[in-house]
């Protein structure tokens, strides 16, 4: 079997805060292979985004500290890389797309001028060159009339065709992985549809792999052929979406489909998870979705389950899984 | 539940609200007018909830604005139990203002942090002395608190201490305080994570089966006003798409628009999860510049010549039904039920 192009293996990352230590990332595994665009699932406070930070390496440094475990990446540690070996890696290898399109282009030049800076930034000499790449680009992501919207501004973009923006400079060097995080939470769902789709093209024709940050159980479903579902800073269950969604294993996923109104029948009432999202300075003893889960035992309560291949491709953190499994096959 | 034929309690009538250019230095430049809402009509029923669905910038939230009189409309009126309440007086606002209350999308910016709860929850008795005698305040709040799911001894708190979905509840409460007949709610679950999102959706439920309270519920997510609306209404810039009861409008979308808008939603039922997506073309047009007869044209599959010459009225849809829709070639139409007159077109 061939390595997994990124593999993210027990990460702990921990923010200080004042007196207290966070525990965002609290041993969180997961994989990639090529080309395929895997979901991290999970509510706000699951470790979700911190994961996705820290496999950028953009994790602010205090306040947070990289505990423990180790990202691989094409083979190499991530980070034990030096600042500009990691920056060799940027863009080329793996690029990133944020929600806040706004916020992440500068107001002050042209959206093609900085799309050009990418090409120019990695090596290319010509500035004819690298703009007439950027239109190229522009086009490729569905702008219309590129050659004109080049040479515009990012206040004259809508949020959509910003996000647009974004996702040509974060694929215009062809990486092997991109990190998207909500990248459409903010759009509407036209046009959310519209980037999702072109995001999957991408994919598929590049052989690009994409890890897609998200809280929509819906988002992850159409678009992701895995889905890695964490809660309090852990992967608690992962496998094919479509297997997981219809048949979960953990509790928590189970919980999350029968409070989401898009999963459930006319007329359904809805059944939110009691007690609220876990205090991730000072986590329960053993399994922490126990003090909320309709299936906890005393051994879920004395001991966290370990990782269990409870069918093939499928991986899940709880002492019950059998069980629950058995309950939604019913 | 649904108790039609009764009197509306919210007659919603031609309203239009045009937002003219601030003076001074404009990016656009030009002195163009923004038509945010261009003659929406609809009713409102008591213990019913009406989803008022639709992509930003369609209006929506400055229909909900209106009808609280945060905003003069340009035209068109607004009926509360049969009174236009833009030409109400003090003390008829006074009233309006007690029935019809409005919970918010954010209740960080919604709460005084430097009130505490009780204070929050009381206030709205001082600004109407003659609901409830001081002395049952303190009561009253607790019970309020246990209403939608908090503890009594949570009043003497403040808002920073509460999370997100604890405070969205003490806006609920708030508005509740004055037991209105109304509840205008602006994206009220938008900020909240699903399993606290399906908590508030549930509270907000249980106090209509109580108090028989009527919501008009604006959100974005298609999924919760599919779950919680009795009835829905679609708006495209500025105008009503489709009305019309919640299982027709998401079963069987009449207008294009829906049907595509419903298309492009993620999924989880296991029947839907195949279905094929509508692709629309382009993008939004502005609200300053719209196009003639129906606004959906410049996006729309159906259009034809007679679709940017005539403005499209609201219909039955099938003919009969309850459900009104603006299109000259809706989706249930088969082509020979196209009215005469735009056949040759």
């Amino acid at each position: 079997m061939t390595e997994p192009l990124l593999t993210v293996r027990d990460l702990k990352v921990e923010f200080q805060t004042g007196l207290e230590t966070v525990h965002a990332v609290n041993g969180a595994s997961l994989t990639v292979e090529a080309g395929e665009i895997v979901a991290v699932l999970g509510e706000s406070g699951s470790g979700k985004s911190v994961t996705a930070a820290a496999i950028m390496r953009i994790l602010p440094i205090p306040p947070a500290r990289i505990a423990g475990g180790e990202i691989i990446f094409q083979g190499r540690n991530i980070l034990t890389l030096s600042p500009s070996e990691w920056k060799q890696m940027l863009a080329r290898d793996v690029a990133l797309v944020l929600q806040d399109a706004l916020s992440a282009l500068n107001p002050v030049y042209p959206v093609g001028w900085q799309i050009a800076e990418v090409f120019r930034v990695h090596g290319e000499r010509s500035r004819k060159v690298a703009n007439a790449k950027a239109v190229e680009l522009l086009k490729r992501v569905g702008i219309p009339d590129p050659e004109r919207r080049a040479k515009e501004y990012p206040h004259q973009f809508s949020g959509g065709m910003r996000q647009r923006v974004m996702i040509a400079m974060a694929v215009a060097l062809r990486p092997r992985l991109l990190i998207a995080d909500e990248p459409t939470t903010a759009l509407d769902v036209t046009v959310q549809a519209d980037i999702m789709d072109m995001i999957t093209q991408i994919s598929w024709e590049e052989g690009m792999s994409v890890l897609l940050v998200t809280h929509d159980l819906g988002v992850a479903l159409r678009y992701a052929q895995r889905v890695c579902v964490m809660y309090a800073g852990r992967v608690v269950e992962a496998g094919p979406v479509r297997e997981v969604l219809s048949r979960p294993a953990h509790p928590y996923t189970l919980a999350l489909l029968q409070s989401a109104p898009q999963a459930r029948a006319e007329g359904e009432r809805l059944n939110p998870i009691s007690g609220s999202p876990p205090d991730l300075a000072h986590l329960p003893p053993g399994c922490p979705f126990h003090p909320r889960c309709r299936y906890a035992a005393d051994v879920c309560r004395a001991s966290r389950p370990a990782e269990t291949n409870i069918l093939p491709g499928r991986r899940v953190e709880c002492h019950r899984a059998m069980e629950v499994l058995d309950v939604v096959a019913a | 539940m649904l108790l039609q034929p009764e009197m509306p309690i919210l007659q919603v009538r031609n309203l239009t609200k045009h937002y003219l250019p601030q003076s001074g230095f404009s990016f656009s430049g030009g002195k163009s007018v923004i038509k945010a809402v261009d003659g929406v009509d609809f009713d409102l029923y008591p213990g019913e909830t009406l989803g008022l669905v639709g992509e930003s910038g369609c209006g929506k939230s400055t229909v909900a604005r209106t009808i609280l009189r945060l905003e003069e409309p340009t035209a068109g009126e607004v009926l509360y139990r049969g009174q236009d309440i833009f030409s109400m007086n003090r003390t008829e606002l006074k009233t309006l203002r007690r029935n019809v209350q409005v919970v918010f999308q954010n209740p960080y910016a919604a709460l005084n942090p430097r009130m505490s709860v009780e204070d929050i929850l009381s206030e709205p008795w001082v600004i109407h002395p003659d609901v409830l005698p001081r002395e049952q305040w303190a009561d009253r709040v607790r019970e309020l608190l246990v209403q939608v799911g908090l503890r009594p001894e949570h009043a003497e708190r403040y808002p920073h201490q509460f999370s997100g979905g604890q405070l969205q509840r003490i806006g609920i409460a708030r508005a509740l305080a004055l037991s209105p007949e109304v509840l205008i709610c602006d994206e009220p679950v938008s900020a909240l994570d699903l399993s606290v999102q399906a908590q508030v959706i549930n509270l907000l439920e249980e106090i209509q089966a109580e108090t028989n309270i009527a919501y008009l519920f604006i959100a974005h997510d298609l999924s919760v006003v599919r779950h919680i609306s009795n009835r829905v209404a679609v708006m495209y810039l500025g105008r009503m798409a489709e009305i019309g009861p919640a299982s027709e409008v998401f079963n069987e979308p009449a207008h294009p628009y829906s049907a595509a808008l419903l298309s492009a939603e993620p999924t989880l039922k296991p029947d839907e999860i195949g279905r094929e997506r509508i692709p629309l073309k382009g993008e939004i047009p502005s609200p300053a510049n719209p196009p003639s007869g129906c606004r959906f044209r410049t996006r729309c599959w159906k259009a034809q010549a007679v679709c940017a010459e005539q403005v499209p009225q609201l219909e039955p849809r099938p003919p009969g039904s309850n459900r009104l829709a603006a299109c000259h070639f809706p989706m249930d139409a088969p082509d020979a039920e196209i009215p005469h007159h735009l056949q040759s077109t």
